[in-house]
């Protein structure tokens, strides 16, 4: 009885031991051994950029180039080339890039612990680039609360689009300032970034100022987008990158300098394409005739870069076409473009000279329209790699004249620049909702009124995960659907 | 030390056929007299002998089993109490004070098993009368009769309340088992599985799978199966499955969904010394169902039905590379066409056939061969028992299949009479050289099927190559989309190789004869090398691929038990259970892939053309937990269990804090045997009432999710930040439930009705709640949302027929309904996303149910009418509700008959109430396929509708649709999810055998101890509106996880028969 009472006691003071030691090694048992606690700043760039990139090239093939007529769709569902878009088409672009702003505000505020001026900036270029696309896809967004849910703002508040603007040029300004007095970046940090860093040859110094010039570039793209609100005032800041103080401000000078996240076949710097099936790229569309026919018009090289030929030409089909009236596809894209490292575009030279001639025909600045345009056009081509027929710039569809109407002028610059923005995300799409231009016809097919959509709607769960916030929001911006115009294009 | 230990175990009002002293009994503890009995143990009813009886004193010291012929030979202690028991059996007790041989003991077939002793939480063993729960035991046979590849098919239409929810992935079948209705927001609903003590639902049997997705662009998984599958069904004694929390509190965290509770067989005494048992299994699988395919029209894409022509010809541009069927009717007409000789267009025009068959061309009959011996034994204070089995699988698919190898072992040593160690350890090897991929897409089989024209001759795909380009340009006659399903079968493998070990060491020590300890390690541990290659020329890896995984699971179990048992007066028992838990669980998964290859036809890493990628990833979490259990009788009428335990989770503990990982939860259950007590109406034999109340926690199966960290990339150096908010404050989840039953006897237990009702509730759930992306994440996690279930189950047994060697029959029969509510979600979500399909997606609303499909519908009239435009119907641009892909209600009805030495048994199940969207329905009707889609061609179609006037009323549709074709495909094109979703109700003739047990006379003169010959089908027919194969499916997706709702391509249903040998010799 003794022992046995002696056994039980023992058992009740092991199991008094094991008590105190149960939660024993439980801080180390969960913390995770598959990621890390820490980043350095330049530890986000690549992923982050790529994933932005590659995303815009998908919705370009879904949605730009449908809209935009450089393709259509073969098939009579509800498709988006007759400007039907569905609800859910507005969560992608949504959840991804609010997702990928979460890395460029880290990477801020990483590069600012450790007094980091060049990954500052390079955050804050990125940062714009991302918060544009957003604003000038939905108008209205989250801006300021923006990527703050670990801080606990599940429900971020959203800002009217002008006020995001305002902040836009402001980071442009403090990126500009950051860049110009940029720490100086190591071999290793050069090969963190994908747009110059990685390029051959490139330094500390060229990769800074590569940055600073890119950043100043879009300053101008998103200012020529404001450029019809006067309270923006775009243009006296316009004035001041181009005529007055470029010195301060440098910008894109050649081919070279453009921002291309240029793809590879090597994972995982590889196209948004990459692995796929060619007829998920191209199996199911065809070119359209107003995309075939210029290029035809202009006897343009680049084609040969991104059409297929049929019957021993270039071919387009109607686009807009009725239902039941499915045109059979005719040239379509060539297979090699879901490679192409130029689809990785985020914004070349010549939409710069695009943009500078347009300033300079609405007299924003002093320089020659006409230089500027015939720069970007030749620029155009040779960014493809192609060489431009010699007599380019007489052809009678590209010809300069300075006697026509601006209007006139404006089309042929943007229908260039059309061209230009082959797969860059929506651009093609914002510049003609700002400007009318190009000129594309309209099929007897079309729905929304015929009527080119003006933005994308709220994703649906916003309406219930942000709901007071979303409800605030469309009381001053307007109607959520696709035709309200977001503030620069009012 | 004076009393009778009666632990766990209650001695029983004797109704054995032979007379003794049975009057309770006073022993002397110090008496050591041996005296010996031997005789024969049979069937009460049938004369049957019983192998396998336990015979064991009211300590529960076994003193040997029955062998094969039923017969026994032990050495007792001279008055010990002795009970033989069986499971299936009430038990009967016997005491005697000499020697004797010839004993004849009748044990009464229990058919309400309520006297039965079944197998609880924690491997406890009760007496089922006394407890306030739900319990539904199946014995071997129940799992034997007729098998399949994955042995918990055999639980369907056994248990009420379980719903089995299949991958059909082919041979290695992974089944989830949920219990009593989904109730994990987080997707964690599958119930509990348990192994000879060990947990192996999180280990080993958790399936991983590869790829990212069955749709499309995703990497189409393989279905690996896992270990609860490879249990070779003939090793299974016993399988208890406990529903609810109240019988699950001792499993803690984990429990609350439900458990499986799997007993192998031990070694029973044999007459022979040794008693081997051979087994043979052999059975064939052939396709039970096929869609409603139309033969009358080729094909041709929209437009196309004028003509046909293998590439360009003198009839006019090619129509060789769609896959649709719209084109020209087989009329006796002849066009260029596909000249398997050439591999080009024919010379001559040919006459314009098609193959009805081709669709089954591709498949073969299955085979599944299963060979097993066991030998076994036992003496006095050892027994043991090991069984090899060998099992080989050919699938219906060719090359695919498996083989498997599983030795397994249980041994059991008194090394005093106070100290008992046992083991039992299961080894598995399951080898594959190639498992099906699965979901619908380029690699897989059933992407290839339905895209399969009627005029395609299968023949035409064998030689898979190109001649002169082996290994380098597969041979596709007509769409290039379509990868060569020989080569899919041939030549892109997913192989496996997984060795497994399930044991477990216990040591038992009886202090007194009322007092013990139990302490046992249990371990469950597999490896499985996986790899999966690709060869050139294929769509979607044009220069081909290789990529491995070696996974590797473990999770050590230490845990110990104290048992103490007492009596107070004559009337009031009590025995007091307490034990504590050590548990950790590790999982590591290591991927390495080469994504492009150098030379064809070479797997290996050193032909990789890029940079490898690797993708590691591990995780582990522990718990600890201490736990009691008190249960108290009342003059064996009135019983109650009270439990209590503490569990300590890692997977609440943070890099920095320990401070919420520590939770408690209790349960309490009674029941009370009224017939005991109250004058009942003479058709009532037996009536008992129970109730119970459980709490259980939980601190999720998840590690990692309380600390925020970036997360690794594919790019060199780089990360990301989280898309998912961590949170350090997480607590641990809470279910409540209650239960009530009856179970009632009638006519001297010749029927059974057995009614439970149950509600529980699964709150502060530990879920990654979406929030606006705009927040910068896709979600945070957080402790909300509850779900409830509540619902009924009625199981009822009849012996309607019952005669000493003449014809007895039993029915039974099983119900159940559950009704399951989203309560809450996080205050700003309406719905959570739980998985999506090709279109659709099934999501949690509040208010609405787990598993509600929404997706796209028709426009409708406010009438309902399918509003029509241009004479093509029109889609509703909103998302609606479809449905719910649980089936609410489900039911079975099982006969057997024995006659002698015959015996048949059949079984039905059915369910209704669900519904399921299916893919492979939308593509086929959109390709103009299905029967379905042949009125109206080629001389149009009105649509049975409406049309929206211009002053916005709605009138009847009269436009004839410009093309039949369009017409067909705007209805069922893959966006109207509406027109693709269909009910899942079926009713299944499940299982159907006939048994011959050879004369035991004819056995003798043979040599052997038993020998039995038996054929059985599976699955015979179906009964359902369902549209392609089997409404019975799950989806495999990325990591193993199967969901319902959406059909993705399924494999064919099969239907199997069988024959099996068993002899004893």
């Amino acid at each position: 009885m003794k022992k046995t009472y002696k056994t039980f006691c023992l058992i009740m003071l092991s199991g008094m031991l094991i008590n105190t030691s149960c939660k024993k090694d439980f801080k180390e048992i969960n913390t995770d051994p598959n990621r890390s606690a820490a980043a350095l700043p330049e530890a986000l760039l690549t992923p982050s950029l790529w994933d932005v990139v590659t995303r815009n090239n998908n919705r370009a093939l879904r949605l730009t180039h449908e809209l935009m007529q450089d393709h259509v769709a073969v098939s009579d569902g509800d498709e988006v080339h007759r400007y039907v878009i569905r609800a859910g088409e507005s969560d992608y672009m949504w959840n991804n890039w609010y997702l990928q702003l979460t890395n460029f505000k880290d990477m801020y505020n990483r590069a600012n612990e450790l007094n980091n001026k060049t990954f500052m900036g390079i955050a804050l270029i990125c940062d714009v680039y991302v918060s544009s696309l957003i604003t000038d896809t939905y108008g209205d967004v989250p801006y300021t609360d923006a990527g703050k849910g670990r801080e606990g703002v599940y429900q971020p508040k959203f800002d009217r689009q002008e006020e995001i603007y305002k902040d836009l040029f402001r980071k442009l300004e403090e990126a500009n300032t950051l860049l110009a007095t940029g720490n100086v970046m190591t071999t290793e940090q050069l090969a963190y970034d994908p747009l110059y860093g990685r390029t051959t040859g490139a330094t500390s110094a060229t990769t800074i100022t590569n940055w600073r010039k890119f950043g100043n570039s879009m300053y101008l793209r998103l200012l020529m987008r404001a450029s019809g609100r006067p309270e923006a005032n775009a243009l006296a800041k316009i004035k001041e990158i181009v005529d007055t103080n470029p010195a301060n401000y440098p910008i894109f000078s050649n081919n070279d300098e453009s921002a291309v996240v240029r793809y590879t076949m090597t994972p995982p710097y590889t196209s948004s394409f990459y692995g796929g099936r060619p007829f998920d790229f191209s199996g199911s569309n065809g070119l359209t005739e107003f995309f075939v026919n210029n290029l035809n018009q202009w006897n343009d090289p680049r084609r040969t870069r991104w059409a297929t030929i049929d019957g021993g030409t270039y071919i387009g089909i109607p686009s807009g076409f009725q239902r039941g009236q499915v045109p059979e596809r005719r040239s379509t894209y060539l297979d090699a473009l879901m490679n192409e490292p130029l689809l990785g575009n985020i914004m070349n030279y010549p939409e710069l000279q695009f943009l500078l001639a347009e300033a300079a025909v609405k007299g924003y600045i002093a320089g020659s329209a006409q230089t500027y345009y015939e720069t970007g056009v030749v620029n155009a081509i040779t960014f493809w790699g192609v060489t431009p027929p010699e007599d380019q710039l007489q052809n009678e569809f590209i010809k300069w004249n300075p006697e026509e109407s601006d209007d006139l002028k404006m089309e042929k610059i943007h229908l260039q620049k059309y061209y230009t923005l082959f797969f860059t995300d929506f651009q093609q799409w914002f510049e003609y909702r700002r400007t009318g231009h190009p000129n594309l016809p309209k099929g007897a097919g079309l729905e929304n009124g015929g009527q080119m959509p003006s933005r994308l709607r709220y994703p649906v769960n916003v309406q219930s995960l942000n709901s007071a916030n979303y409800s605030a929001a469309v009381a001053a911006f307007g109607t959520d659907d696709l035709n309200t115009k977001v503030w620069w294009n009012k | 030390m004076a009393g009778i230990a009666l632990f766990m175990y209650a001695a029983h009002v004797p109704q054995g056929a032979f007379a003794a002293p049975l009057a309770a009994v006073e022993y002397r503890q110090q008496t050591q007299d041996i005296i010996t009995l031997s005789g024969t143990i049979v069937d009460d009813a049938t004369g049957q002998p019983l192998p396998g009886v336990t015979i064991m004193d009211a300590q529960r010291k076994v003193y040997g089993t029955s062998n094969g012929d039923g017969a026994f030979n032990i050495k007792v202690p001279k008055g010990a109490v002795l009970s033989f028991s069986m499971i299936g059996y009430t038990a009967s007790t016997l005491t005697l004070n000499a020697s004797q041989a010839k004993l004849s003991v009748r044990l009464k077939e229990s058919s309400s098993q309520l006297n039965e002793v079944v197998v609880t939480a924690l491997g406890i063993k009760r007496e089922e009368k006394a407890l306030g729960y739900s319990v539904s035991t199946l014995d071997n046979k129940d799992v034997t009769n007729a098998i399949s590849n994955n042995w918990t098919n055999a639980l369907s239409g056994k248990v009420a309340g379980l719903n089995m929810v299949k991958s059909g992935g082919g041979p290695a079948g992974s089944n989830k088992i949920i219990l009593r209705g989904e109730n994990s927001l987080s997707g964690e609903s599958e119930a509990l599985i348990v192994i000879d003590g060990v947990i192996t639902s999180g280990s080993s049997g958790r399936s991983t799978g590869t790829g990212s997705g069955a749709y499309l662009s995703s990497e189409s998984p393989a279905d690996f199966g896992n270990s609860l599958a490879d249990i070779n069904p003939d090793d299974i004694e016993s399988v208890s499955v406990l529903k609810g929390p109240a019988a699950t509190a001792l499993y803690g965290s984990r429990g609350g969904n439900g458990a499986v509770i799997i007993t192998t067989k031990s070694g029973r005494q044999n007459q022979k010394g040794i008693g081997v048992s051979f087994n043979s299994n052999t059975s064939i699988e052939t396709i039970s169902r096929w869609p409603d395919y139309q033969t009358e029209y080729g094909q041709g894409d929209v437009g196309q039905d004028l003509y046909y022509s293998y590439l360009a010809t003198a009839d006019g541009a090619s129509t060789r590379s769609t896959s649709s069927a719209w084109g020209p009717k087989f009329d006796g007409q002849k066009f260029f066409q596909y000249d398997p000789v050439t591999r080009t267009t024919s010379a001559e025009r040919l006459p314009w056939v098609g193959y009805e068959n081709n669709h089954k061309d591709f498949f073969q009959v299955g085979t599944n061969f299963i060979n097993s011996v066991a030998l076994e034994g036992a003496n006095n204070t050892s027994s043991a028992r090991l069984s090899i089995t060998n099992l080989k699988n050919k699938w219906i698919i060719p090359n695919t299949g498996y083989t498997r190898n599983t030795v397994a072992l249980s041994i059991s040593h008194k090394i005093t009479d106070k100290l008992q160690i046992t083991s039992k350890v299961n080894y598995t090897n399951k080898y594959s050289d190639n498992l099906p991929s699965t979901g619908y897409n380029n690699q897989t089989i059933m992407y290839f099927i339905r895209g399969l024209a009627p005029n395609m001759n299968m023949d035409w795909f064998k030689d898979y190559w190109t001649p002169g380009q082996e290994g380098i340009l597969q041979n596709r006659p007509f769409s290039s989309l379509l990868d060569n399903p020989y080569l899919i079968a041939n030549e892109m493998l997913n192989k496996s190789n997984r060795h497994n070990v399930v044991g477990n060491v216990t040591a038992t020590y009886n202090f007194l004869p009322n007092l013990s300890l139990m302490v046992r390690t249990s371990m469950d541990m597999s490896y499985d090398a996986r790899s999966q290659q690709r060869p050139f020329s294929t769509n979607k890896y044009a220069t081909g691929m290789y990529r491995t995984q070696n996974v590797y699971n473990q999770e050590v179990n230490s845990d110990f038990l104290l048992r103490y048992n007492s009596k107070i007066g004559s009337k009031f028992e009590y025995s007091l259970t307490a034990g504590g838990s050590r548990m950790n669980n590790k999982y590591t998964l290591d991927e390495i892939r080469a994504e492009q290859l150098l030379y064809p036809g070479i797997y290996n890493f050193s032909n990789s053309k890029n940079m490898l990628v690797t993708l590691p990833n591990r995780s582990q979490y522990a718990v600890n937990s201490f736990y009691a259990l008190g249960s108290f009788s009342y003059d064996n009428f009135l019983f109650m269990d009270l439990t209590a335990r503490n569990d300590w989770a890692s997977t609440l503990a943070t890099p920095t804090s320990t401070d919420n990982v520590s939770f408690f939860y209790p349960s309490v259950s009674l029941s009370a045997v009224l017939s005991e007590k109250i004058k009942m109406p003479e058709a009532i034999s037996f009536m008992k009432i129970r109730a119970s109340l459980a709490g259980a926690g939980s601190g999720s199966t998840k590690a990692y999710q309380t600390a925020y960290a970036y997360g690794p990339t594919q790019f060199p150096g780089s990360l990301v930040n989280p898309t998912v908010i961590a949170n350090p404050e997480l607590r641990p989840l809470a279910t409540t439930s209650y239960e009530v039953g009856l179970d009632t006897r009638f006519f001297k237990n010749r029927l059974e009705i057995d009614f439970t009702a149950y509600k529980n509730n699964t709150r502060d759930q530990i879920i990654s709640s979406p929030i606006d992306r705009a927040s910068g994440y896709n979600a945070v996690i957080l402790n909300v949302g509850e779900v409830q279930n509540q619902g009924l189950e009625l199981q009822v047994n009849g012996s309607p027929l019952k005669s000493k060697n003449g014809l007895n029959m039993n029915l039974y029969g099983t119900f159940s309904y559950n009704e399951n509510k989203v309560v809450a979600l996080a205050d700003s979500v309406g719905t959570i996303v739980m998985s999506t399909g090709p279109r659709g997606s099934i999501e949690a609303r509040v208010g609405g149910s787990m598993g509600d499909i929404y997706g796209l519908g028709y426009l409708r009239s406010p009438d309902g009418q399918i509003v029509y435009r241009n004479g093509y119907p029109v889609l509703d641009q909103n998302s609606k509700y479809l449905g719910n892909s649980t089936a609410r209600y489900k039911g079975s009805f099982g006969t057997g008959f024995t006659y002698r030495g015959f015996s048949l048994n059949l079984l039905f199940d059915a369910q209704f109430g669900g519904r399921a969207y299916s893919l492979t329905h939308s593509v086929l009707a959109d390709e103009g396929k299905l029967q379905k889609t042949v009125p109206g061609r080629y001389n149009g179609i009105i649509g049975n509708g409406v049309v929206q006037n211009a002053d916005g009323s709605y009138s009847p549709n009269t436009v004839v649709a410009a093309s039949t074709a369009t017409f067909y495909k705007t209805h069922f094109q893959r966006d109207n999810v509406e027109a693709n979703t269909f009910s899942t109700d079926f009713i299944k003739f499940r299982e159907a055998r006939f048994d011959y047990s050879l004369r035991p006379k004819l056995v003798e003169k043979l040599g052997l101890q038993r020998a039995t010959i038996g054929v059985y089908g599976r699955d015979l027919f179906m009964f359902t509106d369902w549209p392609v194969f089997d409404p019975e499916f799950g989806t495999i997706g990325g990591s193993g996880e199967i969901t319902a709702g959406f059909e993705t391509g399924q494999f064919p249903s099969t239907r199997t028969f069988g024959l099996n040998i068993s002899i004893g010799i």
